[in-house]
């Protein structure tokens, strides 16, 4: 496994954002990130330069586009070909979400609480959910320096209460990239957790598979991750720590570690105490402290009624004190994946 | 140049959130196709018409105990503007869209040439359908014309 940054919603020309697919794939190099994916509005034309764009600059891009609709935006990913939203009324999402699951893609809701029209046409989430279990992802993230946006709170709060209600739906980050800007504020990258043997066949597939089971750990800065230790066994970002018969009691280790070499010189921080909340359905149950220069530290929780664990990361971070990082859950339940 | 279609409509905000698709028949030989569209106004001039929908807009969309901050800025959202944009179908599918904020568009298809949004490809013959979708009308009213048009040269 290896953690590779990716910004996963951007446009170009192709709809209405300024640069093209080679422009901002060298943009996306110099910020670190090793893939994209393009979601231009309705549209998959911009992908026409696609393997010229990936052996010239190396950037991986998923194929996909953003369903800019009347009821809300649905990025896809891993998308063969278009997949029809015209026809879609407010109540008619699942039938939309079926045709591009068809096609072995993957949905995801694009800012859900952003303010709709006419201040932003179709911005803010309408479409009836029947089912969450449809929805292969929330972008919780999204615009520059994430954190402190106002509409992203609602998101990050109704992703929390659907893990407590045990819907395990992964969360991503997406810039929603139109153009670039000398003084831009900080952009937080999706690290999704690639698996290396599906890689060499497939990459796009592979980044698609890491979102779908909830490999992604989101950062504007160090890569953040969490695993939990339990009889001899480690469980990951995503993964499921199997609870037999009665419901898992006892302690068991935490391990977070923190990796502050990647995306090298396209952030920084200053040298600060850094604090990591372990976070769960039963709220926060520990906390500790490190340093950015720490690489893994581990502590101890009790499992009993946990049905999801992740990490925060909070500190100085652009002259704010925010969260900086956070993870996707690890999960206790019945099964493995 | 050979019009295959030329329309004009008037739109309301009643009009929002509904699409308006025309079918129209593309003959043999076809190897370049042309289509203009054009819509009017662009901009919602009317201040106390911006005012009230902003404001109802901040009530449906902000959170309560933001509402007070965000109703002093109400400004910083204006203006309001209309959004329709444009898309195409050949018999076999769907031939790209342009998701653009110009009310005033101009788009060319070919084997080897097509607009920003366009798949390109050949011309074939049969039904095309062209679709606009009326995303949102802010304004009493909006004129729109939308040409179609084969074979080289401008209108």
């Amino acid at each position: 496994m290896k953690w590779l940054p990716y910004e996963l919603h951007t446009h170009t020309p192709h709809s209405d954002g300024r640069h093209s697919l080679m422009e901002m794939a060298l943009e996306a190099k110099k910020l670190g990130l090793q893939g994209i994916a393009l979601t231009d509005h309705n549209t998959m034309s911009g992908l026409a330069d696609r393997d010229e764009v990936q052996q010239e600059t190396g950037i991986a891009i998923i194929r996909g586009l953003e369903w800019t609709t009347f009821y809300g935006h649905m990025v896809t990913l891993g998308l063969r070909e278009y997949a029809e939203w015209r026809d879609l009324g407010p109540d008619d999402i699942h039938k939309g979400i079926e045709r591009v699951h068809r096609q072995g893609g993957i949905v995801g809701i694009a800012h859900p609480f952003r303010m709709g029209s006419p201040i932003c046409t179709g911005c803010h989430w309408e479409y009836a959910i029947s089912d969450w279990n449809d929805i292969d992802y929330i972008e919780v993230w999204h615009s520059l320096f994430p954190p402190i946006r106002n509409h992203n709170a609602p998101t990050f709060a109704m992703w929390t209460d659907l893990l407590n209600q045990g819907c395990r739906i992964p969360a991503s980050s997406g810039r929603d990239w139109h153009n670039s800007k000398p003084n831009d504020d900080p952009a937080a990258a999706s690290f999704l957790g690639i698996d290396e043997e599906l890689a060499a066949v497939d990459m796009e597939q592979a980044a698609v598979d890491a979102i779908r089971k909830g490999r992604v750990s989101l950062s504007m800065g160090p890569l953040l991750l969490c695993s939990i230790q339990i009889s001899g066994e480690t469980y990951g970002l995503g993964q499921t720590v199997p609870v037999s018969g009665k419901e898992l009691s006892g302690s068991a280790s935490v391990i977070i570690e923190l990796d502050s070499n990647v995306r090298k010189g396209s952030w920084t921080m200053p040298k600060q105490t850094l604090r990591v909340e372990l976070v769960s359905n039963k709220g926060v149950i520990g906390e500790c402290s490190l340093s950015a220069d720490d690489t893994a530290i581990s502590c101890l929780i009790d499992t009993k009624g946990l049905l999801w664990l992740r990490a925060q990361l909070y500190g100085t971070f652009h002259e704010c004190s925010t969260m900086i990082a956070f993870t996707n859950p690890v999960y206790f339940g019945k099964f493995t994946e | 140049m050979n019009t295959l279609l030329k329309v004009k409509g008037e739109l309301s905000p009643v009009c929002s959130k509904t699409h308006i698709t025309y079918s129209f028949y593309i003959p043999e030989g076809v190897t370049e196709l042309h289509a203009h569209f054009a819509y009017s106004p662009k901009v919602l001039e009317d201040a106390e018409k911006s005012k009230e929908l902003v404001l109802e807009s901040l009530a449906a969309y902000v959170e309560p105990h933001l509402l007070p901050v965000y109703r002093d800025k109400w400004e910083s959202y204006l203006p309001l503007n209309n959004l329709i944009t444009l898309s195409l179908d050949d018999p076999q599918g769907f031939r790209g869209s342009g998701h653009r904020h110009n009310p005033d568009q101009r788009y060319i298809l070919s084997e080897q040439e097509a607009s920003p949004g366009l798949e390109r490809g050949p011309v074939i013959s049969g039904m095309w359908k062209i679709t606009l979708s009326v995303h949102c009308i802010v304004t009493e009213t909006c004129d729109y014309e939308l040409q179609v048009w084969e074979g080289e040269g401008t209108l």
